[in-house]
């Protein structure tokens, strides 16, 4: 079960974001201030924290925690909205959310999350694919068979999952999975995610794992 | 005590000094020039009025005057001036001794050759001195003659040229202490310019050193004040900014808490058995919380760009993968309310803009929103490029009612006006066709530029 540490000095919204992360079958930890988080800081897998609080400020609080614990993300969630505060938080948070939000959006954002920072090893299904996220284990459902992916296959297939709904176009792609800038016309990735289409999709011909979203880029939705 | 330290005062003592000094080489030519006689000393025997006092003095002291002692005479200032010429004319008109004598002279003397010899002599070459032999005046005369460039130049004369230079090197001394004055003048205006042109790294001049207390001095210390006022000023006016930004901030802030809680109390509302028209005005406040929102965002954002207080960072970028970056994180709002998404962006001549990436982000945001909000009934988005002669464009089209038929939602206006700001601070145009068949808004960059003046 993943572990939120949530720090929120509104009693109201404390309340709501609480209960609401709870039916979604988070286990949340919720104090009204950065006082005695130390005891909790190991045991959890996200911190979600508010800028404004009565002592300590978010800010100051989130890079503390960050400089301690690099692999534990963190989400600010703020009412304040100018350019300069969220840069300041991205500045170490890794995602900076304001107030007032959707419920919605928050249990997809603290997913995206997790996601990127493998907190969670979860059983994704995928159409006929059921995959471990984790340690990217791919198995075809109808077949009972694991696919094998090459290097950089992996690495595409794992780039679309830890973006998983986002649609990523053919320069993020190629420069998240290659680390290169992308020139206009390459062909390399577009015969990769034909390789990869051939290898995880029922018909490879009308590929719905892999969606081509026209005239932007790709998308993995689950 | 101002006045003598001021450069005017200068410059007038060295003026008064020349003309002073002028004055008084006047005086001491004049004292000189009277005076001379009374200077001039008696060993001098090259000065004519020396050799003709003498003269003079010892031809009366001459007795039993006879040729011989005539003769005699002669040798001894023949001795001492053996360029000169002597003869003797007695009490009878006969020219009786001469010596060396060049010229020829009338052996008879009488009154008219004498008064001829005299006019002819007299001021002439050589210098003549005439006087008579003994006590009276029958013995006759002995003349004395030596070529003028034998003798010493009269005083005058000397002390003559002593006063043209003399006067030249006082014209010389004044030129050159004008010139020294004025140039030290030049060169610390000269410094004090290049002080005034230093900049800080706020852009502010710098303050200069005050070494004399005179004009320029003062011209320093007035220079000193403006630039103290300067950076008050600029300080003033970074606090009243960041105050601004501080005010809106929290304004900001404070408005929306009060919104989530609201957010917060419908979900509980909403938790409890609702009838449908219950459920109908949960979603609407739902609704109305994310307008809300969007207004105070907005509002804050006009605010800042009315008061140009926005921050404007422009960055050569790829706005053609900006815009399908944009379109990408809208894309499964748009798919969630069952528009159709017709993406088709192809490559400008010149991908590379010079703009602020949140402005335009921003923009973008703005335009989605209004098709998301405003032309849901159209259920459809269309984002393309458009290149023609004069511009590169950006063509965002939906099939709603228009702007003025529009939707039942107000408040596109400020997002439009936050849209027009924006684009024209980045120097790049827009239109909007609005019918009802929908609008359609171009962003453009002209080729060339409306404010690149084609020469």
């Amino acid at each position: 079960m993943v572990h939120i540490l949530y720090i929120e000095d509104e009693k109201d919204i404390g309340k709501w974001v609480t209960q609401n992360l709870k039916e979604k079958g988070y286990q949340v930890k919720w104090m009204q201030s950065g006082e005695g988080i130390d005891q909790y800081i190991s045991t959890v897998d996200i911190v979600i924290l508010d800028v404004m609080l009565p002592g300590l400020d978010g800010f100051s609080i989130g890079k503390r925690i960050k400089r301690e614990n690099k692999d534990l993300p963190i989400l600010m969630l703020s009412a304040r909205t100018a350019v300069e505060d969220k840069l300041e938080g991205l500045s170490f948070a890794d995602d900076y959310l304001t107030k007032p939000f959707h419920p919605d959006e928050l249990a997809a954002r603290i997913e995206v999350l997790l996601r990127r920072f493998n907190k969670n090893d979860n059983i994704l299904q995928l159409q006929h694919l059921t995959i471990h996220t984790k340690d990217l284990q791919i198995v075809n459902q109808e077949t009972g068979e694991e696919i094998q992916l090459t290097g950089k296959q992996y690495y595409l297939f794992q780039y679309f999952l830890r973006h998983l709904n986002q649609i990523l176009t053919k320069e993020q792609l190629y420069e998240g999975v290659w680390g290169e800038p992308y020139i206009e016309g390459d062909k390399t990735l577009m015969v990769h995610i034909r390789y990869l289409r051939e290898k995880i999709e029922k018909d490879p011909a009308n590929p719905t794992i892999i969606e081509t979203i026209r005239g932007i880029g790709y998308r993995v939705k689950k | 005590m101002k006045f003598l330290r001021s450069l005017l005062a200068k410059y007038m003592l060295i003026v008064v000094t020349a003309i002073f000094l002028t004055q008084i080489v006047f005086v001491i030519y004049a004292l000189i020039m009277f005076g001379a006689d009374s200077i001039i000393s008696p060993e001098d025997s090259l000065n004519p009025n020396v050799i003709e006092e003498k003269w003079n003095d010892e031809a009366s002291k001459i007795q039993n005057v006879s040729e011989e002692t005539i003769q005699k005479h002669f040798k001894k200032w023949m001795q001492q001036y053996p360029a000169a010429s002597m003869f003797w004319v007695d009490g009878n008109g006969n020219l009786r001794t001469q010596f060396d004598v060049k010229e020829e002279l009338p052996l008879k003397w009488t009154a008219t050759s004498t008064a001829h010899f005299i006019k002819e002599r007299y001021g002439g070459d050589p210098f003549t001195v005439i006087a008579f032999v003994g006590k009276d005046k029958s013995q006759g005369f002995i003349v004395f003659e030596i070529p003028r460039n034998q003798l010493k130049p009269p005083d005058g004369q000397k002390y003559g040229s002593v006063l043209l230079s003399l006067t030249i090197g006082m014209i010389l001394l004044f030129i050159l202490a004008s010139f020294l004055f004025f140039k030290g003048i030049r060169k610390r205006l000269l410094n004090l310019q290049k002080a005034m042109e230093v900049r800080d790294v706020n852009g502010l001049p710098i303050q200069v050193d005050v070494k004399k207390n005179d004009e320029i001095g003062q011209l320093e210390q007035t220079f000193n004040q403006m630039v103290f006022e300067l950076r008050e000023s600029k300080q003033r006016e970074q606090e009243e900014e960041q105050l601004r930004r501080e005010l809106i901030a929290n304004l900001s802030h404070d408005l929306r808490t009060p919104l989530t809680k609201i957010r917060a109390q419908t979900y509980f509302i909403a938790k409890e058995e609702l009838s449908q028209e219950g459920n109908q005005a949960i979603k609407s406040m739902e609704d109305s919380i994310d307008h809300i929102d969007r207004l105070i965002e907005n509002l804050m954002s006009y605010t800042l760009l009315m008061a140009s207080k926005y921050k404007f960072e422009p960055k050569e970028i790829d706005v053609v993968r900006f815009v399908k970056e944009s379109i990408a994180s809208w894309y499964s709002l748009f798919e969630k309310e069952g528009f159709e998404i017709d993406v088709e962006l192809h490559p400008f001549e010149k991908n590379k803009w010079m703009i602020d990436p949140l402005w335009m982000g921003r923009i973008l945001d703005n335009l989605f929103q209004n098709v998301l909000r405003h032309a849901k009934s159209g259920r459809y988005i269309g984002v393309k490029t458009e290149s023609t002669k004069e511009y590169d464009a950006f063509v965002i089209s939906d099939r709603g009612k228009g702007m003025k038929n529009g939707s039942n939602e107000k408040g596109a206006g400020i997002g439009l006006s936050i849209v027009d700001m924006m684009v024209k601070g980045m120097e790049l145009d827009w239109d909007m066709k609005s019918s009802e068949q929908g609008t359609i808004i171009k962003i453009k960059r002209y080729k060339v530029g409306r404010s690149e003046k084609t020469f």
